[in-house]
């Protein structure tokens, strides 16, 4: 936890060199993000439209059944990603800049978030899924507020030093930015 | 608010606290209710906590049950589902008593597939019983988009009630957690602005009572299974607390009061209390 923290330190001390706007959904850069971002999910949801459908059941089996084979299919199609695929290196130096920005006016508030949440040091590859038994860390909702905004299915999460996007559903790193917090 | 609650009346922290009515005044046609947090660990204390739950629905006919999150710790096989779920609870969830769950840390999001946890497939939702309306909030993720829902959910609530639970406590006085301030700065001014009255919270593995804030009474509830022993670091904003065993909550809501009564593993009630809307 005090890594973590230490991080997030860090990351306030950038901000003090950061003048710029916030995040900007007009900007080049962010509609190229949310081109990518809108790519993964159309392959996604036609690799799910191939599945039963996950319905509300009281069958824990079923629940996981499914959620393994959309990693596993999912993976699969994507085999040959690698980091950068979404987290373009513009986009994870606006993301970097947009997370500093956020650090700066409610730096003590957001240290405070990651401090309560149950912080984990995981470091992560793109197509592993989050391990079980390890607690999701809490993304503070004023990070949340100042990066782009993403479809429900997808998840700004931080890990250890690294921000990724997480597929809540297929429980599957689709991108990674490392040492966000360093 | 008179909170009631001690054997003797005393002064505690500032809050009156009367010995009048310790236990629930199941009156006609009250919405009636328990409250569990970071109960998912399949061990014995959980179990005999939910024996003392089963004791008080045949005694109070509660119907229903809202669950704080950490839900199911560690592995969610369908044998750790029935393990740290089916099991504990069966006599409840045999006597018709449904589950609303909200999600934490320990929890898969997809848990809100799971049937038994009324989720409605959703990671954030709404319900109401009676003349109060509930909102099961993911903290974990409290994105623009969820922050927007509440906003207009609970704008377009007419209910008496609102009552708003999730597993990241905006004000706690636990030495291992603390309070969630950026999620404070987020929700309360939401909550402040549409009437909510009460907000419940786990992820501390105690139990507290905060003094009200802005009219809104708080409450921190983890120790329905976890527990971390003196772990309470109690502060002037500390009304009641408990961190020496498990505990749950029974809720009783009669047109304009809410009354709460905090139970031990051993039955012993450790707090409770009336809530007036107004």
């Amino acid at each position: 936890m005090k890594l973590v923290v230490a991080m997030v330190l860090l990351t306030d001390v950038l901000c003090a060199q950061i003048g710029h706007a916030p995040v900007n959904a007009d900007s080049a850069i962010i509609r190229d993000f949310e081109k990518r971002v809108a790519a993964y999910l159309q392959l996604r949801k036609s690799i799910e439209s191939n599945l039963p459908k996950l319905k509300a059941t009281p069958s824990e089996e079923k629940i996981s059944h499914h959620e393994i084979q959309l990693r596993h299919a999912v993976r699969e199609a994507r085999k040959y990603a690698r980091p950068g695929d979404i987290f373009t290196p513009e986009i994870s130096a606006e993301i970097r800049r947009l997370i500093a920005m956020a650090m700066h006016p409610d730096g003590p508030e957001i240290r405070q978030s990651l401090r309560s949440a149950e912080p984990v040091q995981l470091h992560l590859a793109i197509n592993e899924k989050y391990p079980d038994g390890v607690p999701l860390q809490t993304t503070p909702p004023s990070l949340l507020e100042n990066l782009p905004a993403l479809p429900p299915e997808i998840e700004y999460r931080i890990t250890g030093r690294d921000v990724v996007l997480l597929d809540a559903k297929a429980n599957l790193i689709v991108d990674i930015i490392r040492g966000v917090f360093s | 608010m008179i909170a009631i609650g001690s054997r003797c009346a005393i002064l505690f922290l500032g809050i009156l606290t009367l010995d009048a009515v310790e236990d629930l005044p199941l009156k006609q046609g009250s919405v009636r209710f328990a409250v569990i947090g970071d109960m998912g660990t399949g061990d014995k204390a959980q179990y005999e906590v939910a024996q003392q739950m089963e004791r008080y629905r045949e005694k109070t006919g509660f119907d229903f049950v809202l669950m704080l999150g950490d839900n199911i710790y560690g592995g969610k096989s369908p044998a750790d589902m029935k393990r740290k779920f089916e099991y504990p609870y069966g006599p409840l969830l045999d006597a018709g008593v449904k589950f609303y769950a909200s999600l934490g840390n320990h929890d898969n999001p997809n848990e809100r597939f799971y049937k038994p946890f009324n989720m409605g497939e959703k990671r954030f939702y709404s319900f109401r019983k009676g003349n109060a309306e509930f909102f099961a909030l993911d903290s974990n993720y409290m994105d623009p988009q969820q922050v927007e829902w509440l906003t207009n959910a609970l704008r377009d609530s007419n209910s008496t009630w609102k009552i708003c639970y999730f597993h990241h406590p905006l004000y706690s006085d636990g030495k291992f957690h603390g309070p969630d301030t950026d999620l404070r700065a987020r929700l309360e001014p939401i909550f402040q602005a549409s009437g909510v009255r009460v907000v419940l919270s786990g992820h501390e593995h105690l139990y507290e009572r905060i003094k009200p804030h802005g009219g809104i009474y708080y409450f921190v509830l983890g120790n329905s299974g976890e527990l971390r022993p003196h772990n309470l670091k109690p502060s002037p904003d500390t009304a009641k607390g408990f961190d020496t065993d498990r505990d749950f909550m029974m809720v009783e809501i009669a047109g304009d009061e809410l009354y709460f009564q905090t139970i031990s593993r051993t039955g012993e009630t450790i707090d409770s209390g009336v809530i007036d809307r107004k």
